[in-house]
């Protein structure tokens, strides 16, 4: 490289912020000692190439290794580019790599890597669980080369088989998988139970999805709490009458709904009550999250309904979010909206964001085709640096620019048009929609006009292999939703690509938009499902005015009158710049709720970790028998002693003692005798527990002192059974502790979350809300540890020793996911917003 | 609160914090008493000496005040924050009229970056038009009501007069800008909003200054009497600025199996002092009006409207001042709060997150709650501030001295210090609380 040319790169290295990224010039000198190290490699034979894998540590040897063993046991050869994307894994950045370019062998080098350089074990955290055991089984091979053992974990898979998945140098789970088994591990009782070792090194798959778009969604622990009675049908029987804009009202942006007084009046005609006083919070509550699923949830948008379940729809994937659920009874409202039994809500037994278990590996690294966009967010939340890896040959993909349409009606008849004329010519064409029903709409619109294609989408998953294997055969025309713009390899000339040539001579696949998607980054996923590995191809993206990405964000930026050319199809540089300002709204908004999710939720992590250094320390030492030993001791030690008899015995006598001298002092009282009530008093007083148990333990030395002088034998005994009379307390005392910690915990969340949900109103005040709610969460935390070990105390001293002691543990009915409101924590704005927004007022 | 600073110290990351605060104001004080090249500082000093002396009631006492005595002198940061804050203000009120930029805020976070950078921008057009501005005026010896012409404060030297004058602006322009740099630093690394702590720096580096002409004039007894009526105000200032009326409000958003927190720590908190210190800012920037007219006018041989004027509205130690300016505050508070805290808008919102006022039905009723108990916190709110601003003229009639004109401990400054300054300690004590669990499980 010249020195102008690097000057050049280096100048632009400077300008590309946001999104400045990691220097690649390092890597590249260490290409020619890998290349030459490999053909020394090539003269082993794989007994010695395992061998040197196992003694691999420097970068240069890591890589010549990896490529050798991918070579030997997969058939291909990693590229140069591929090993920049291996080393830049290894220095923990996030490597963005073009579709098709072999994330895959790139992220199972760099984990190879990881275990030798002594950072192992590795979690490789994929989307789902179909692409942690498809590229677990993938790259077994290389793995077993390079003298590594592998594993993977999904949904089906037993406890058993997790643990053992996770002993391995190498474990593929999802990242939803993983969250949870962390979460599990916080609620066992018994060490032996634990699924997961110490959080090492992960590298995380599909980076930006998982880290920025799912941040906002927490993962949820949840136990079964009884559900006494069922007024959510009742209530969305109520909503169903109800009509837009007269009874209720939905928010320019789509994110709530309100009833307007018509509506609330009707509602109280029909149930004959005053929704507002403060007992009907319940009967109000229920009604608004009846009246959230009725007018914000949409069927085969929102959910799917499937095997008689509603199941969530991933915004950002299209795909079916598994085990995810609306929080806050919201889940239940929507399955009575659709006439289904309501399953119980859930107590939060645990919960952390994707952001804060990833945190607690020592070291992340990622990679993605779309990082760039991102790379001040993962700069800012998880100190991550985006390494940008050149593609092996040049994409020659033809983006055409956006046709934006007056209406949806205009746009999808020339839509059906464009495809209906590529398809004579036999290109293969991949329709990107928005959401499921729109997926339907067109397959029927093509179908009407003669044009067969295959449509994915969320609801026939099953066969998504299937179709994305011959997606891209001569004559294809496939109809999905965004699950088919991120993770999926479409191959020229379908799976056996027979017919590749022909394809890539009609210009290669051609990817349409039905309509800009939230996120520029997800249009940029779809467009690289074509012109994968130099392939050529096109994209172009259709929209219309009225998208809800436009309505929603835009509505006010789109011109009265816009220029139009025939059919309908807009042609002034106004509305295009509204489409970009409407997706840059979208994201901005995304950024915010993530920003807000992580602000809230730093604290209560901080607690978490807090918690549960104090739950491992109860749970691998016997700190909650020593505690009760120092705070019930009579009790405690007369267990321990096996005199548990005597000692409640005695202390059934100082009750009766106590009662009798009661009675008898009200008898007195009653009788006006006040010549005995000063000794009787006393009495009442108990007879001191700590003289029965000075002269209890008096006896017990001296009986011990008997037992020593006589026989050494029965001191055996004894001590053997002291010992696990001992072992018992601990276990005990162990078991209780860890009950009530496990419900303080549960407790504090539910009010934790009472509190966010109103704390933008301290706006209003002045003060910052987020300040304002860490002056309310710390002090109930710091609440909680005297509560834990009173309750602990107070049980024990109940507690009939002689019976098993097993806690009614609230079974954990599901590990799910949720979703959050919070958008911003203050919607009023500061103080000279408001004064603007009254100039703005008498504007108009 | 004494505590909370001594565990705060205790915190290393919090410590770091403070003492990153601490070196910044140190150089910002520096750049503050620097004098640009060119200036004479010693005729400075002399004009400061004729000024106080004299009757005369500067029109850029305020602007002076925010820069904590830096404009006076024309030191390098002469222009202080302010034009950043005007940068500030000016963007906001442009949303209005340029679509461009309202399109730009509604991108969140992209957007506002966009905007900051604008904010900067015009920041430094600003301080290239104020820093000329007060050139022009110190040469032509206007900024000191042309009463030190003796003393030119921008002396003839053997370089040209237009390099020395350039020097000078160019010198306070990149003052400004770093002020803004620095300002942002302690938002981003520091405690406390940078802003607003620059201010709180400005106005308490004069106290020393004050307090030492208050000890020369008064001798040691008045003196201890003056400290002993400060601290009285500065407690009374405290105790009110903290106090609010909390509004319960319940949400009824979410269904929970079993409801067991009720209420105690969803609310709106409806402060005595809702408005803080801007109608007091409103009503002296008014109240200066007559003086100003008063300089244009200059009438030797004075009418009847000037001699009115001069007597009754523009003598800070006139009883009809005093008054005029209690009143007016009062109205600005009422104005303000009512645009600001807007019983409408927050039933609005309320609603549209199923929020309500237990007993209260949403819309007109709820709004009209609100401003109903608004309205009867506003009047002990804005008494409150009427008092406090006008207790340095009550000063000025008491002590029958000059020298209170500007004193630091009433009105604008000491509503300003207190704000700041509790606003601060606020955030130390919420990351303290944060920081604090390291501790307290051992």
């Amino acid at each position: 490289m010249s020195v102008s040319q690097r000057l050049k790169n280096r100048f632009r290295r400077f300008l590309e912020r946001p999104g400045t990224t990691v220097d690649l010039e390092p890597f590249s000198k260490l290409l020619p000692e890998i290349e030459a190290r490999g053909e020394e490699l090539s003269t082993l034979d794989d007994a010695e190439l395992t061998a040197a894998a196992s003694e691999a540590s420097e970068l240069v040897e890591i890589c010549a290794v990896g490529r050798e063993a991918a070579w030997r046991a997969l058939g291909e050869r990693p590229y140069d580019v591929q090993l920049l994307g291996i080393l830049a894994l290894l220095h923990n950045t996030v490597a963005e790599m073009a579709t098709g370019e072999g994330k895959t062998l790139a992220a199972c080098i760099a984990a190879f890597g990881h275990v030798r350089r002594g950072n192992g074990p590795v979690h490789v955290l994929t989307v789902n669980d179909y692409l942690a055991k498809r590229d677990a089984e993938w790259m077994e091979p290389v793995y077993t080369m390079l003298g590594l053992s592998v594993g993977y974990v999904t949904g089906a898979s037993t406890p058993d088989e997790r643990r053992a998945a996770y002993s391995k140098d190498i474990t593929y789970a999802s990242v939803s998988e993983a969250g949870f088994d962390f979460l599990r591990d916080q609620l066992i009782t018994d060490v032996a139970q634990r699924i997961q070792p110490e959080l090492r090194t992960a590298i995380v798959d599909e980076v930006d999805s998982i880290l920025i778009d799912e941040a906002t969604v927490p993962m949820v622990l949840a136990g079964m709490i009884p559900n006494e009675q069922d007024p959510v049908h009742l209530a969305a029987g109520l909503v169903k009458n109800l009509r837009p804009r007269v009874h209720y009202e939905v928010a320019e942006d789509g994110r709530s709904v309100a009833l307007t007084d018509r509506g609330v009046k009707s509602l109280e005609a029909k149930l004959g009550v005053d929704l507002y006083d403060a007992e009907q919070v319940g009967q109000l509550s229920t009604l608004h999250v009846a009246l959230h699923a009725h007018a914000l949830l949409d069927r085969d948008v929102d959910y799917i309904v499937r095997n008689g379940k509603v199941e969530l729809v991933d915004e950002m994937r299209g795909r079916v979010a598994q085990r995810r659920r609306w929080p806050d009874g919201l889940h239940a409202a929507v399955e009575a909206k659709e006439g289904l039994d309501a399953s119980a809500e859930g107590e939060v037994l645990g919960t952390i964001t994707v952001q804060g278990f990833i945190a607690l590996y020592n070291a992340i690294a990622g990679m993605t085709a779309t990082a760039v966009h991102v790379g001040d967010e993962l700069r800012e939340y998880f100190k991550l640096e985006v390494a940008v890896i050149p593609p092996n040959t040049p994409c020659v993909r033809v983006d055409e620019p956006d046709r934006i349409y007056a209406t949806r009606a205009e746009r999808d008849e020339a839509l059906i048009e464009e495809i209906k004329k590529f398809h004579e010519t036999g290109r293969p064409i991949l329709i990107g929609t928005l959401d499921i029903s729109e997926s339907q709409n067109l397959a029927e619109g093509l179908r009407a006009a003669g044009v067969e294609c295959a449509v994915l989408n969320a609801k026939n998953d099953a066969e998504e292999a299937a179709i994305i294997a011959e997606a891209g055969k001569f004559g294809a025309v496939t109809v999905s939703t965004q699950m088919a713009g991120r993770g999926v390899d479409i191959r020229l000339g379908g799976s056996d690509q027979s017919d590749r040539e022909r394809v890539a001579e009609l210009g290669g696949l051609y990817v349409i938009g039905s309509g800009r998607h939230n996120s520029r980054r997800v249009d940029d996923q779809l467009r690289g499902r074509a012109g994968r590995q130099g392939d050529p191809g096109g994209s172009i993206f259709y929209v219309s005015i009225e998208d809800e990405l436009i309505k929603h964000h835009a509505a006010d930026s789109i011109p009265p009158w816009p220029r139009m050319k025939f059919g309908g199809l807009v042609d002034d540089e106004r509305v295009t710049a509204a489409v970009e300002h409407a997706q840059k709204v979208a994201e901005g908004v995304h950024y915010e709720l993530h920003r807000n999710t992580w602000r809230y939720s730093v604290v209560i992590e901080q607690q978490r970790q807090a918690l549960a250094e104090r739950r491992e320390r109860l749970l691998t030492t016997d700190v909650a028998a020593k505690m009760l030993l120092a705070r019930v001791p009579d009790k405690a030690k007369a267990f321990v002693e096996g005199r548990l008899d005597e000692w409640a015995e005695a202390k059934r006598a100082a009750e009766l003692d106590a009662l009798e001298g009661k009675a008898e002092l009200e008898d007195s009282a009653e009788l006006d005798e006040s010549a005995e009530p000063g000794e009787k008093a006393e009495l009442d007083g108990q007879e001191s527990p700590a003289e029965i148990e000075q002269s209890e333990i008096d006896e017990a030395e001296i009986e011990e002192a008997e037992l020593d002088e006589s026989a050494e034998v029965s001191e055996v005994d004894e001590q053997a059974a002291r010992e696990k009379r001992e072992a018992r307390l601990v276990e005990i005392g162990r078991s209780i502790a860890l009950w009530h910690l496990d419900r303080l915990w549960a407790e504090h969340l539910a009010e934790l979350s009472e509190v966010r949900e109103g704390i933008h109103l301290r706006a209003l005040g002045r003060v910052d809300p987020l300040d304002e709610f860490h002056r309310a969460a710390v002090p109930a935390f710091n609440k909680l540890i005297p509560e834990i070990e009173e309750r602990t105390v107070a049980t024990f001293e109940e507690l009939d020793l002689e019976e098993e002691f097993t806690p009614e543990r609230a079974e954990l009915v599901r590990p799910s996911a949720t979703w959050t409101y919070l958008v911003t924590d203050n919607p009023f704005g500061s103080e000279l917003d408001r004064l603007v927004s009254v100039f703005k007022r008498t504007k108009r | 609160m004494l505590s909370a600073f001594i565990s705060a110290f205790k915190t290393p990351d919090l410590r770091k914090k403070i003492f990153f605060t601490l070196f910044i104001i140190a150089i910002y004080r520096l750049g503050a008493s620097l004098p640009s090249p060119g200036v004479a500082y010693g005729n400075v000093q002399e004009c400061m000496k004729l000024l106080e002396a004299g009757t005369q009631n500067g029109v850029f006492t305020l602007l002076n005040l925010f820069s904590g005595g830096a404009l006076m002198s024309l030191s390098v940061f002469a222009l202080g924050i302010m034009p950043y804050i005007t940068a500030s203000i000016i963007l906001q009120l442009l949303t209005v009229v340029i679509p461009r930029l309202e399109q730009l805020r509604k991108e969140g976070q992209s957007g506002q970056a966009k905007i900051t950078q604008y904010t900067r921008y015009l920041t430094l057009g600003l301080a290239v038009l104020q820093s000329s501005a007060f050139v022009a005026l110190a040469r032509s010896g206007q900024l000191f009501q042309n009463q030190c012409d003796q003393f030119p404060i921008v002396p003839p030297t053997s370089l040209p007069n237009w390099l020395t004058l350039t020097m000078l602006v160019l010198t306070m322009t990149a003052g400004t800008g770093v002020v803004m740099w620095l300002g942002e630093l302690i938002t981003d690394r520091g405690v406390g909003n940078g802003m607003s702590v620059l201010i709180f720096t400005s106005i308490a580096a004069r106290l020393p200054a004050e307090g030492w002409q208050i000890l020369e004039t008064q001798q040691f007894w008045g003196f201890v009497g003056v400290i002993a009526l400060v601290l009285i105000i500065i407690t009374a200032v405290v105790y009110i600025e903290q106090a609010q009326r909390r509004i319960p409000v319940q949400y009824a958003k979410r269904m929970i199996g079993r409801r067991m927190y009720g209420g105690t720590s969803t609310y709106i908190p409806m402060k005595v002092n809702q408005a803080g210190v801007i109608p007091v800012i409103f009503a002296s920037s008014l109240m200066y009006l007559p003086r100003l007219g008063l300089d244009f006018a200059r009438s030797d041989n004075p009418g009847e409207v000037y001699l009115f004027i001069e007597r009754y509205l523009a003598q800070p130690s006139s009883w009809s001042y005093i008054a005029l300016y209690g009143v007016l505050i009062i109205f600005f508070t009422y104005f303000y709060v009512s645009i600001t805290f807007n019983p409408v808008e927050i039933g609005e919102n309320m609603r549209k997150y199923g929020g309500f006022v237990p007993g209260i039905r949403p819309g007109k009723p709820t709004s009209d709650y609100l401003s109903f108990i608004q309205n009867r916190i506003t009047l002990p709110g804005s008494l409150y501030l009427a008092i406090i601003a006008v207790l340095p003229n009550l000063f000025f009639i008491a002590l029958d001295s000059e020298a209170y004109q500007n004193f630091p401990f009433g009105g604008t400054a000491v509503l300003i210090m207190v704000g700041v300054g509790l606003e601060t300690v606020k955030q130390i004590e919420s990351q303290l609380m944060q920081r604090s669990y390291e501790g307290f499980l051992r």
